[in-house]
């Protein structure tokens, strides 16, 4: 399908959940096995209208996300292409063991769509709150993870994905009136990171939200004479190792990410830049190691220190 | 092409409607000014008059006519 | 065609083979309480229910076996073995290091293990799954057979599943318990009650069958019975007894895992064949 400015931005208003409903229309386009399994998450997956035009392709099985991925196993099995999808912590840490025998053992090619992770819908508490999903879904063999900076690349990894055979998360962040950091179509390549901009003395890699933030945190830094190369890492797993290794030779590495600091994409960089022999140190950006009270999105990204003015501080203080 | 126009074609190419139900048309009086067609609306508008805008008015923007209203908010007169 | 006498021979020797790998396993043991109680409900399901074609076990005309009681595989492999799916290598490489055939089925699609389970309450929702991928294909001959234990019961994703199972108008989903009323850690009304769990299948839509899980006949006449013109997901409870055969086994919740030393082997060899 075609991005074009005008649906891309309504996309970015849309916010990477109900994008999701938008893109799932494109679906039995590209391949008839494929399915869509919701736990009473269809209308915040926008997905009314892939429901009401493909009834056949859609199943709702209620607020039961071990089920969910149980029942796509089994559709999966017999050769079909499930799509899941509930809210992004629901999806992961519920259904943990589904995931880890049904995806992992047994490789099925099951697609979780994790709607609102990190803070995106932080208004309705920790609970709802998903920091852990990354950390989670890359510790398990076979898994792909995908985690798209804004809406553009959310249709992106999710047609790329609609493609590929592997169980794959595809944790969808931000919320309404998303900032757009593609602005027109683009080469989407699953684990292959993408250099939005060159720089000498700093390189952020970030993933999520926290791409569009970090672009501006290293507008910020540019202004006070540093240097700053930023990556997109839209797959967390498989990791594009080359590209960390470029960044590993600048004189600090920096990794950024709307999602715990412990196993997520500061972790799996940590993992990969361990051996090398000369390396730059390595700051990772992340929502430190504790609950956030209830706020609405904007807010609770300053809370954890996520905003673009935070980034661009803690760089310099370390730098 | 004049502000009303380019105003009035965007609802009339989102909606699917003629001129004239576009100009009496409310946020949901037809399935397709729905929450999807109505951020088709706003990239729609935005794209037409090259403006960005705030959420709240994205959320404000309830008919044809509250709309111009609006759109006079980002110095587009009609 | 049913032959009583085929199926209770297949029986008496899928018996005498749980108590030969458990003792050829060694020192390790196998789960041999929970094996012992499903040989005759296995054995009557492949002699005489399951549609399979032994020379292609991918056939997609094929009826579906789940084993969600994965402790359970012993069995399940003793019975595969005779009615000639298996291999005598397949069956002589249980429980050795690195064996596709060990304690929890290991999905093997060629040879007819249909998932991985082992990791209990999984079973149904990968039944459910499958039951709603046959109505998709418009394969209305196949059924899903999900064979559980009464003490996986306690698993919340059972309940999911069976309330989904009913509400997608499952009628290729047949479902069996084998209530033998021990779980690991003792009997189930001591650990964790489940008052009337007959009801609680019935009341989440279920049609509820029970048969006596260590008399063919009767397992066979259940089956035959529950599958024609099957209309909803039906669950069979095979009344059943933990260790079942084995006198010092049988009932003994400490017999969940098992080791049969020289003596207890010959001991339950006697008895077998007394």
């Amino acid at each position: 399908m075609e991005l074009n400015r005008q649906n891309i931005r309504t996309y970015s208003l849309l916010g990477s959940h109900r994008t999701f409903g938008q893109i799932a229309l494109e679906f039995p386009k590209i391949d008839d096995k494929i399915v869509i399994l919701a736990a009473d998450q269809c209308s915040p997956a926008g997905l009314e209208y892939f429901r009401d035009q493909y009834p056949d392709h859609y199943y709702n099985v209620g607020i039961a996300e071990q089920n969910l991925v149980g029942i796509a196993a089994g559709l999966a099995k017999e050769g079909f292409k499930p799509f899941v999808t509930a809210q992004a912590t629901f999806s992961t840490t519920r259904c943990f063991d589904q995931i880890k025998i049904n995806m992992g053992y047994m490789n099925f090619g099951i697609k979780i769509v994790g709607l609102s992770a990190g803070l995106a819908i932080g208004q309705y508490g920790a609970t709802h709150m998903s920091m852990e999903d990354i950390a989670l879904t890359r510790a398990i063999p076979n898994m792909v993870v995908l985690s798209p900076a804004d809406c553009t690349e959310t249709a992106k990894a999710l047609l790329a994905a609609a493609k590929d055979s592997r169980p794959t998360y595809i944790r969808l962040s931000g919320w309404m009136n998303n900032p757009i950091v593609y602005k027109e179509d683009y080469d989407f390549e699953i684990g292959k990171a993408i250099t939005l901009k060159e720089g000498s003395d700093v390189a952020i890699i970030a993933t999520g939200t926290m791409v569009y933030n970090s672009l501006k945190a290293a507008k910020i830094l540019e202004e006070q004479g540093v240097s700053v190369k930023v990556v997109d890492m839209h797959t967390i797993k498989p990791l594009d190792k080359q590209a960390v290794l470029e960044c590993s030779k600048s004189k600090l590495l920096v990794t950024v990410e709307e999602h715990s600091v412990i196993g997520g994409l500061g972790s799996a960089v940590a993992e990969e830049i361990a051996l090398y022999k000369e390396k730059s140190r390595h700051l990772i950006i992340g929502v430190e190691d504790h609950y956030v009270k209830p706020g609405e999105y904007n807010y609770l990204v300053k809370q954890v220190g996520l905003s673009a003015e935070q980034v661009a501080e803690r760089i310099l203080k370390v730098l | 092409m004049s502000n009303l126009e380019k105003y009035t074609n965007a609802f009339v190419t989102c909606f699917e409607v003629d001129e004239e139900t576009a100009k009496r048309l409310k946020y949901q009086d037809i399935s397709a000014w729905d929450s999807v067609g109505h951020m088709g609306l706003i990239a729609a508008l935005e794209e037409a008059f090259d403006i960005m805008m705030e959420t709240d008015d994205i959320i404000d923007l309830s008919s044809f006519e509250k709309g111009k209203e609006i759109l006079s908010k980002y110095g587009i007169e009609f | 065609m049913y032959n009583m006498m085929k199926t209770l021979t297949l029986a008496k020797q899928v018996r005498r083979d749980i108590i030969d790998l458990t003792y050829k396993a060694g020192t390790n043991g196998t789960h041999i309480g929970g094996s012992l109680s499903i040989v005759e409900v296995l054995s009557v399901l492949y002699n005489d229910i399951l549609k399979l074609n032994k020379s292609d076990m991918t056939d997609d005309t094929r009826d579906r076996f789940i084993l969600s009681k994965g402790h359970g595989a012993m069995a399940q492999y003793a019975v595969m073995h005779r009615v000639g799916i298996l291999s005598d290598e397949d069956i002589a490489s249980f429980k050795k290091d690195g064996s596709s055939f060990s304690t929890h089925p290991y999905m093997n699609v060629k040879k007819g293990i249909e998932f991985s389970t082992g990791s209990l309450g999984h079973g149904l929702s990968l039944g459910v799954g499958s039951a709603l991928a046959l109505k998709r294909k418009n394969n209305v001959t196949s059924k899903v057979f999900v064979m559980m234990g009464d003490g996986e019961c306690d698993e919340g994703s059972i309940w999911e599943a069976a309330m989904s199972a009913s509400n997608f108008g499952l009628n290729n989903l047949v479902l069996i318990i084998d209530k033998n009323r021990l779980q690991l850690d003792g009997f189930i009304e001591e650990i964790m009650k489940q008052d009337s769990l007959e009801d609680k299948w019935s009341s989440f839509g279920w049609k509820v069958y029970g048969t006596d899980g260590h008399d063919v006949d009767a397992i066979y006449k259940t089956f035959s019975e529950a599958l024609i013109n099957q209309k909803q997901p039906v669950v069979v409870f095979a009344h059943t007894i933990k260790g079942k055969g084995v006198s010092f086994i049988e009932n003994k919740y400490n017999w969940h895992i098992g080791v049969l030393n020289d003596e207890l082997y010959k001991k339950a060899i006697e008895e077998l064949e007394a």
